[in-house]
């Protein structure tokens, strides 16, 4: 696909490294919270595109290791804060099940900032353009993630 | 210690009585000293059943085996079925029944205490240089016939690593039980590979499992010998997709390509990964993974990292009620929660 | 399977996503996706001639599915799936694209905004790809509703659904409905008599052919959902038929026992068997078990000896009643917050300090005191009465961070009403600022201060306690830097409103949600103030957010009229994105079940099975199922795999 090579010379040429960032965002509390930074127009960088599944609860392990293998350089889950699911304990399921990810990513050497889970409510636009912010200040530093990374020509 | 005479007229009372149909044990192999799995249904065949230290086999694989065998054939047993279960193996019965793979009724659980030992690790009798025709438990030892004559070894020395530390070498489910319950002996603390492991920084931990991951041959035994690995299509693999008169030609398109085939590093990686957090909170260390696997990946430092967390995070056994939750099926409100932002 | 032929639409927004995104560019890598067929910009998607333009392009171009690249779904889903909808399509198959809040309003950088922005089209067009159509799934309706709290909110809300010829249940948890607004003396910003407007509402409940009133009940459990729920009331036993009692207070009259009265608060005293006040409804007796000497004639049996009617039964049992409702209105209420956290408040063991509530009961006709403002102490009328505002509210640190709204208009209330009863008396009032935006209430506090002479003082009130027969109260008039000390007859502290206990309980109960102050959360702050985030449940009343009496007769309005036009519907639509079992990857092992928040997954012969009516989509199931043998529809895994590839293509 040729834009998508475009793409990526164009990230290459500015020089500094560009970590790519997979967001999955809950629907009810952070995706409408990414809205809500919208809307207050608060600039964050623009590395990280989100993916907006119902819960945080509905994040499989597998969609994180997935795009690790496929390239991103960062996974952010995001979610209600607990007690403010919207589907009442979807995040309880997710804190436990992304627990395990996390330690496990850790385990076998993956850096652990390359991974991130947050509570971002809908009323904290703020707080979701801190999230992303910081991750990517995290996330330069320790440039392409090439372990999980399929190398597919 | 356990008299074989003992669990042999059991399993032949059993079969005479017509109370079970069939009994998984161990049989001596024709390979030297290694036991291997034997289903008898003649309680002629009793005597032929052994327990030695090579008994290292989870059976619970082959009532695995057993309902899709049944299922295939469309068939519903008539009896249970009996199975010589260690501690260990017990466990993975228990996890099985907790995900209904099976009922409690359908089976007969002849349970054997280690009484204090456990199985032996032939990689480590082997690093002795020594080469025996026969194995037994003798209280704290060993003993192996060679070709010297016979040889005495401290078991601990030869033990797996995952018996060394075990915590509940007794099978608490059971229908009959042989052996005393010697529970509470703790040759190792639990997860001392683990935390050996762990010392080490990330950067090592990298180096170490980058070359482990770059062995893996993707032969997926670790998977064929996992009773926790019924499902019948992997959803990290989908050849063994099963294709019945209810799949539809959209079902068939839908399957999502997780991993590809390749055995490369990223692939083998993610495969691993997703079968250790698809065990997390099943996985009852039996490590007949990392016993099978030809190029010796040391699965168990994996399952027991996640068995770890299970237990010191969620306070979560992995095997110890047929009735309660699963691990990632539920939750605590104190389930520790410091690493979300 | 064939090929989908799918549009893509991209919005300008004016300039508001134009000039930070290169929507030609976008439309164009678009154009180049698999599976795209037709692709184009426009200045207003949302307009008349951009929906038109919808509409046509995929009639003309045989379109599949569609995708709109514009703002969040929260606004305009809706509007392109509708026409998606007029344009013969199924609506399930039409996704946004936001490119807008997510996008372009948070970037500078031209380049990086439109790399970006053709991340999430391509892969909201990998999404639309794999929709499959969908219809919303019909679920009957039960044309009855709960109403759960006997205030001012609750009889409200019941009378205006019952009004419109909706059967309503109406469970109280104490044995009369009225709640707090019962103990008002006088209401601001009119000072009409409180009990006067209320009572005949109260027998209105009481008398209305539509209304089943379960006082001294409480709801136990709540299953089902939107149209149908299934609720279980206990109704304690008060061991007095209503219906033979005469409320005559023979009864009580030689009833041993003596406690303090709840709804004069503790300013008086009551029997065992008592009713809370002379208009009580239903107008009975109830006999306090807690107080009683113990329910049986050995014991003490002289309340059962002394009614001429034999309406006391000391056999009632409690009983557990099974409603089927189709909505349910929580009015849970208020209360104050506890004194006893107050420390710099004397923490509730100064005497002649008083709450709101209390200083109410002092001056209502029908309260302590017959309505002589005279303080519990010694019985004498103050000279001197101290009213300090926002005690526990705006204080976040310590206390409560919010402030409780209502306390700076019946401050000026109390400080009035204290002027008419003591008119030589002299009441001070301690203020952080006066909020009293409301109609009339700026010039009822004018009033205080003009007519009356209440002395308001700006400032906190730091420390209070018991000296010579007074109140010494120390604080500081932030306006003149002067410290302050008042040597009063009577402290009134306008306390916090917080949610009454149980809130927490009844909110797990019913599965809605509470707000970090434990109130209970509205679905949206603006726009769905009224409703919860469970369907079918909604607020009215304090139990949302602090607010007055006009505030909360509206809330209960509105809170009826969303169950009224909710009920009007012979079946509801459900959401059609349910999950849906790939029986031949299930393997029964029954973690969807347990996980499943909503109870809405069971097992037949050893499959799971969806209850797609209880189902909402959470996905909670397909993230647990080992075997991706359950997953939610048109949010399949196979779709967010094909998204994580489009995001990181």
């Amino acid at each position: 696909m040729s834009h998508s090579q475009a793409e990526v010379t164009q990230a290459e040429a500015s020089g500094e490294f560009e970590p790519r960032i997979v967001a999955f965002l809950c629907k009810w509390c952070s995706s409408a919270g990414s809205d809500l930074a919208g809307v207050s127009r608060m600039q964050y960088p623009s590395n990280a595109t989100p993916i907006t599944v119902p819960c945080s609860g509905s994040v499989s392990p597998m969609y994180i290791l997935s795009a690790f293998k496929k390239g991103a350089d960062g996974v952010l889950v995001s979610g209600c804060h607990i007690g403010d699911c919207h589907y009442i304990e979807g995040n309880f399921l997710a804190r436990r099940k992304i627990h395990l990810v996390k330690e496990l990513l850790g385990f076998v050497g993956i850096e652990p900032d390359r991974f991130r889970m947050s509570w971002v409510s809908a009323a904290e636009g703020a707080k979701y353009s801190n999230v992303i912010k910081d991750f990517v200040e995290d996330l330069k530093p320790l440039g392409p993630q090439n372990k999980m990374k399929a190398d597919r020509s | 210690m356990i008299n074989i005479q003992d669990m042999r007229d059991t399993a032949r009372g059993l079969l005479t009585k017509k109370e079970v149909r069939a009994v998984i044990g161990y049989r001596r192999s024709t390979n030297g000293m290694l036991a291997e799995p034997v289903v008898i249904t003649d309680p002629a065949q009793a005597d032929e059943l052994i327990w030695d230290p090579t008994c290292f086999h989870n059976l619970s694989l082959y009532l695995v085996e057993d309902r899709k065998f049944l299922t295939h054939v469309r068939k519903t047993a008539d009896a249970p079925i009996a199975i010589v279960a260690k501690g260990c193996d017990a466990r993975s019965i228990v996890v099985l029944m907790q995900e209904h793979y099976f009922e409690r009724k359908d089976v007969y659980i002849i349970g054997m205490s280690c009484e204090g030992s456990g199985v032996l690790d032939e990689r480590k009798l082997a690093a002795k240089g020594i080469r025996a025709t026969d194995a037994a438990f003798d209280g704290d030892d060993f003993v192996f016939a060679t070709a010297q004559g016979e040889q005495r070894i401290a078991a601990r020395e030869v033990m797996a690593d995952r018996c060394l530390e075990c915590r509940e070498p007794f099978p608490k489910e059971h229908n009959a039980v042989l052996g005393e319950n010697k529970t509470g002996r703790e040759l190792n603390a639990p997860f001392t590979a683990l935390h050996r492991f762990e010392e080490l920084d990330a950067g090592a931990r990298w180096k170490f499992w980058e070359h482990q991951f770059e062995r893996c041959i993707r032969c997926f035994a670790c998977r064929s010998v996992c009773p926790m690995c019924y499902c019948e299509e992997c959803v990290v693999d989908s050849i063994s997709f099963p294709v019945t008169g209810q799949t539809s030609a959209e079902e068939k398109a839908n399957r999502v390509r997780w991993i590809e085939r390749s055995a490369t590093r990223p692939e083998n990686m993610t495969y691993h990964m997703t079968r250790v957090l698809h065990l997390a909170g099943r996985c009852i260390d039996c490590n007949e993974c990392e016993r099978v696997c030809p190029v010796n990946i040391p699965l168990r430092l994996l399952n027991n990292k996640m068995e770890r967390e299970a237990r010191e995070e969620f306070g979560y056994e992995p095997g110890a009620s047929i009735g309660g939750p699963s691990l990632t099926a539920s939750f605590l409100d104190t389930d520790p929660g410091k690493f979300i932002r | 399977m064939t090929k989908k032929r799918t549009g893509v639409f991209v919005c300008h927004c004016g300039n508001n996503i134009a000039a930070t995104v290169d929507v030609t560019k976008v439309k164009d890598a678009m154009a180049n996706e698999e599976g795209v067929v037709f692709s184009q910009d426009y200045v207003y998607m949302c307009s008349d001639p951009g929906q038109n333009s919808v509409i046509d392009a995929i009639k003309d171009n045989n379109l599949d599915n569609v995708v709109i690249s514009c703002c969040s779904p929260n606004l305009h889903e809706k509007t392109f799936r509708d026409n998606a909808k007029m344009a013969g399509l199924n609506s399930f198959t039409c996704e946004i694209a936001n490119i807008r809040e997510q996008c372009a309003w948070v970037h500078k950088d031209k380049d990086e905004a439109t790399a970006k922005a053709i991340k999430i089209s391509r892969s909201a067009v990998r999404r639309a790809g794999r929709d499959q159509a969908l219809e919303p799934i019909a679920v009957p309706v039960t044309r009855k509703a709960l109403v759960i709290g006997g205030g001012i909110a609750g009889i409200q809300a019941a009378l205006d659904i019952a009004n419109a010829g909706v059967e309503v249940i109406l469970v109280e948890k104490l044995a009369t409905i009225g709640g707090h607004m019962l103990q008002l003396s006088e209401t601001f910003p009119t000072l009409d008599c409180s009990q006067c407007i209320l009572s005949p509402k109260m027998v209105e409940v009481s008398r209305h052919p539509k209304i089943k009133l379960m006082t001294y009940s409480e709801v136990q459990e709540v299953s089902g959902s939107v149209g149908n729920f299934k609720v279980k009331i206990l109704k304690k036993p008060t061991y007095v038929d209503p219906e033979l009692c005469k409320i005559c207070d023979d009864c009580a009259s030689v009833c041993p026992v003596v406690v303090p009265n709840e709804h004069d608060l503790g300013l008086t005293a009551r029997r065992a068997i008592h009713i809370p006040f002379a208009q009580a409804i239903p107008a009975s007796y109830t006999l306090d078990e807690s107080a009683c000497l113990g329910l049986n004639p050995v014991r003490c049996g002289k309340c059962k000896d002394a009614c001429d009617v034999g309406a006391i039964n000391y056999d009632m049992q409690p009983q557990t009643i099974t409603e089927e409702v189709g909505a349910i209105v929580v009015a849970t209420g208020f209360d104050l917050y506890a004194q006893e956290h107050m420390n710099e408040m004397g923490g509730g063991k100064v005497e002649d300090v008083l709450d709101g509530l209390q200083f109410e009961r002092l001056c209502s006709a029908s309260g302590a005191t017959k309505g002589h403002v005279l303080r519990p102490s010694d019985r004498t009328v103050p000279k001197e009465v101290v009213f300090i505002q926002c005690v526990g509210s705006r204080d976040p640190a310590q206390h409560c961070a919010y402030c409780s709204k209502i306390c700076c208009m019946y401050t000026a209330k109390h400080a009035r009403l204290y002027k008419h009863h003591v008119p030589d008396g002299r009441a001070y009032v301690f203020y952080i600022d006066i909020r009293s935006g409301g109609k009339g209430y700026e010039e009822f506090v004018q009033r205080a201060m003009e007519d009356d002479g209440t002395i308001y003082l700006r400032g906190r009130v730091s420390k209070l306690y018991r000296k010579n027969g007074k109140v010494r109260v120390l604080g500081t008039d932030t306006l003149t830097g002067q410290n302050v000390e008042i040597d009063a007859d009577m402290v009134v502290l306008a306390l916090a409103m917080e949610p009454s206990k149980g809130t927490g309980e009844i909110a797990k109960t019913l599965k809605i949600g509470r707000d970090k102050d434990g109130f209970l959360a509205e679905s949206h702050p603006k726009l769905k103030p009224v409703e919860s985030v469970t369907a079918g449940i909604f607020l009215a009343g304090c139990a949302q957010a602090p607010k007055d009496i006009p505030e909360t007769v509206a809330q209960a309005g509105a809170a009826a009229s969303k169950v009224i036009g909710l009920l009007s519907q012979p079946t509801l639509s459900h959401a059609p994105t349910v999950a849906r079992v790939r029986n031949s990857h299930c393997s029964g092992c029954e973690m969807c079940v347990t996980a499943c928040p909503y109870n809405a997954i069971h097992l037949e012969h050893g499959k799971a099975v969806v209850n797609e009516v209880l189902c909402e989509g959470c996905g909670s199931c397909s993230a647990t199922c080992l075997r991706a043998a359950i997953e939610v529809k048109n949010a399949t895994a196979l779709q967010i795999h094909e998204m994580i590839e489009a995001c990181l293509a």
